[in-house]
This record gives structure tokens, C-alpha cells and sequence, in this order.
């Protein structure tokens, strides 16, 4: 089921190329527009379509197996934490679910170095790195010794 | 002087201005010309009609005429500003190509067709025509060099051209050599000069306009229209994405 990007829909922006993890996510040389360049190798991660700002990328079944018109399309929203998907059975019922994927802003997530940098002695405390601020906690849960 | 002088004034002692006008309507069939050539030649007539016809046919409601005006209206005003692209750099660079193009090919229609010959002419006109021609080069080479996307994220590098460049590069190499030819006829009194950097300036500017069918100048067309249809799926029920979620799952800062 490899990936297929819709031309009239895509604007050239790259995000495919940036995300796909097979690298096979590349741009046209003619059109400026992106497309697979092997679509064996593509192995139906979806990072491609859920990254796809314009919802160009599509996927689509082997004709030998899949020819009778199913659809699974997907919408990400990141300012609402949540990814939508369309299924199209081949009978032709539709269902829809939203999965939420994240519950802070898109973008908030600070990488270790922009973290200032651990006080040595943070080696022989049992909590790991950022806890429990990172956990939006007070303090972690712990047993205490009967009296 | 740049912004004061019309650049068309000086060629009326070699050409008349029937020339220019003549040279300005055959580059506008060779727009048309190429244009219908590209929608037939990529059957992007037939894909459309097709497309409209899968959408009818699965739409859950009719729209009415004052539903589709008002998706043609925010189409329009959705490529007015170039919303449709989801990166500020890409949406600024095509902003100052598209509305340099237009004060460009605009004040130059008006300059050659209004005011032909010696005519007084508002000031207006020479500095809408060089600043038109400025926005497209800033906003062309930083295109070019930085946001073209087989540059930025493909690994090519900035000076390779493929066919995809046609527009880009002629565009550019036409208002470059413009700025140029129209800077040295209002600063050196050197005509060899002048008359060479015209023909280079007239020698892309015609490339650029016949070479419609091969570049990707018909995009300005196909763009709009794919929106708007995007738009009548959306708005009847017949777009195959998902619906928007009513759910907002982000809870904390």
C-alpha cells in the first residue's frame, strides 16, 4: 500500500521529504511536487500523509488485493492535539474516529539541552530527569514508613 | 530619476508605440495560447470535470448559488493573500512575486498603451513599475536561492535548474535586466549600452511568455480552481477527509 502524493493538491513544501523515514519521499523534477520514488520500499507508516500540511498524500492498496475502492484517509490538527481518521469500507460504510495524540501545545516540548544544565548531586536522587515538574505534579507519590 | 522616468519613453526614437503595443498583445496570446495548450496537453480540463462529477455525485446536500459565490469569494480572498501556504517564508516570498508581477505588467500596460510617445505621465507609474520590479527580485531570489524545495529540503543545490525553474529564472532574469537597462538609460548617456541591455532585458521577457506551456506559469490558473473545488467538497459533504474534530484535546501549556 504505498503512498501517492495528489498534484493539484500539493504545494511543494517538503514536509514528506523531512519526515519519511524511508527517505523515499522525494521531489519531482519536472512538476516541483513531491512523489514516491519507490513505492515497494514504502512500508505505510502514514508519517508522510499525517504530515502532509494539505492533505495531499493519499495511500492506496495493491490492485490484486485491494481493488474494490476502500479509503482511509487521515486529518491531523495539531492546535487541537488530535488526528481524525476516514475509513471507507469496500461495501462502502464510512466511519470516522478523532485519537487525541497530545495534551500540550504543538511545539512546547523542549528538547534536553534547552533544559538548564542538572546539578551533579540530581545523580543520587530517585527521581529522573525533570520529574516531577515535567509530570505537572507537586511531588511523586511514595511510601511512607509506619510509625 | 529611476522612480520618475517611463523606461518606454526613450524607445519611441527607434520603435513606435504601436510596436510596443503589438509586442505587449502577442505576449499576452502567447499567455492564452500557452495556457489552453497546458490544460489540454495535462488533460487538467477532463481531470476537473471528472472530479466535479465524483464530487456531485457523492454529495450529501446541494449547494445553492449564494452558497457557491461565497466559496468563490473566500477562495479568492484565500489566494489573495497566499493562505493556502503553511510556511510564512514560502507565503512572503509569493506575495512580493505575485503583487510585484502585478504592479510590474500592470503600469507597464498603462505606459505603453496610455501614454505612448513622449506624453506627460504621472510619476506614479515609473515608481510602481521599478517598485513592482524590486518585489519580484527580492522576493524571486530569496525563492530561488532559499525556498525553492528541492534546495531547502532535497539536497539540490541553489544553482541547479531543471524545467521547474523556466519561470522562476526567466521572471527573474526579465526584471533584473530591466532594473539594469532602465538604470543605465536614466544615469549614463550610453546608448550602445542601453540598446544591448534592452535586447537581453526584451530576449527573456519574450522567453518567459512563450515558454508558458513548458513552465510552471499556468499554476496561477489550476491553483484557485483546485481550492475552490477543495472548498465545494468541503462545504457538500463529498470531501473524503475527516471531519474536522469538535474535541480540542489540548489541556495544558
Amino acid at each position: 500500500m504505498p503512498t501517492y502524493t495528489d498534484m493539484t493538491r500539493c504545494d511543494g513544501c517538503g514536509e514528506c521529504v523531512d519526515i519519511c523515514p524511508s527517505d523515499i519521499m522525494r521531489i519531482d523534477p519536472v512538476y516541483r511536487r513531491s512523489y514516491n520514488i519507490e513505492p515497494n520500499f514504502c512500508w505505510e507508516c502514514y508519517s508522510c500523509v499525517k504530515a502532509c500540511p494539505q492533505n495531499a498524500i493519499d495511500v492506496r492498496g495493491y490492485a490484486d488485493f485491494a481493488p474494490l475502492g476502500h479509503k482511509v484517509r487521515v486529518l491531523r490538527e495539531p492546535e487541537k492535539g488530535v488526528i481524525s481518521w476516514k475509513i471507507r469500507y469496500r461495501d462502502g460504510r464510512l466511519k470516522e474516529f478523532a485519537f487525541p495524540i497530545r495534551t500540550t501545545p504543538w511545539g512546547s516540548i523542549k528538547g534536553p539541552a534547552e533544559y538548564e544544565k542538572p546539578d551533579l548531586s540530581a545523580l543520587n536522587s530517585q527521581l529522573l530527569a525533570h520529574e516531577p515538574a515535567a509530570l505537572h505534579i507537586d511531588a511523586l507519590p511514595a511510601l511512607t514508613a509506619k510509625a | 530619476m529611476m522612480f520618475t522616468n517611463n523606461p518606454f519613453t526613450a524607445l519611441t526614437d527607434f520603435f513606435s508605440p504601436l510596436v510596443m503595443q503589438v509586442y505587449l498583445v502577442l505576449m499576452t496570446l502567447a499567455v492564452v495560447g500557452g495556457t489552453l495548450f497546458d490544460v489540454y496537453h495535462k488533460g487538467s480540463a477532463k481531470f476537473f470535470a471528472r472530479r466535479k462529477e465524483k464530487s456531485a455525485a457523492a454529495a450529501q446536500r446541494r449547494l445553492g448559488g449564494g452558497e457557491t459565490i461565497a466559496l468563490a469569494v473566500e477562495t479568492i480572498a484565500e489566494a489573495a493573500v497566499s493562505s493556502e501556504f503553511c510556511k510564512w517564508p514560502r507565503r512572503v516570498s509569493h506575495l512580493l512575486m505575485m503583487y510585484g508581477f502585478f504592479l510590474y505588467l500592470i503600469s507597464t500596460i498603462v505606459m505603453v498603451f496610455a501614454y505612448p510617445g513622449a506624453a506627460p505621465i504621472p510619476a506614479i507609474l515609473p515608481a510602481l513599475w521599478t517598485i513592482g520590479a524590486w518585489m519580484i527580485l527580492v522576493g524571486g531570489l530569496w525563492f530561488f536561492f532559499f525556498l525553492r524545495v528541492n534546495v531547502a529540503y532535497d539536497g539540490a543545490s541553489p544553482f541547479h535548474l531543471g524545467r521547474a525553474d523556466l519561470f522562476i529564472g526567466f521572471l527573474l532574469a526579465s526584471v533584473a535586466f530591466a532594473l539594469v537597462w532602465h538604470y543605465v538609460q536614466t544615469t549614463y548617456a550610453n546608448p550602445t549600452a542601453t540598446w544591448i541591455l534592452f535586447g537581453i532585458y526584451i530576449f527573456f521577457t519574450t522567453l518567459l511568455f512563450v515558454t508558458v506551456p513548458w513552465s510552471k506559469f499556468a499554476h496561477m490558473f489550476f491553483k484557485p480552481t483546485v481550492a475552490f473545488q477543495r472548498r465545494v467538497e468541503e462545504a457538500n459533504g463529498s470531501s473524503d477527509l475527516p471531519s474536522p474534530s469538535t474535541e480540542n484535546y489540548i489541556v495544558r501549556s
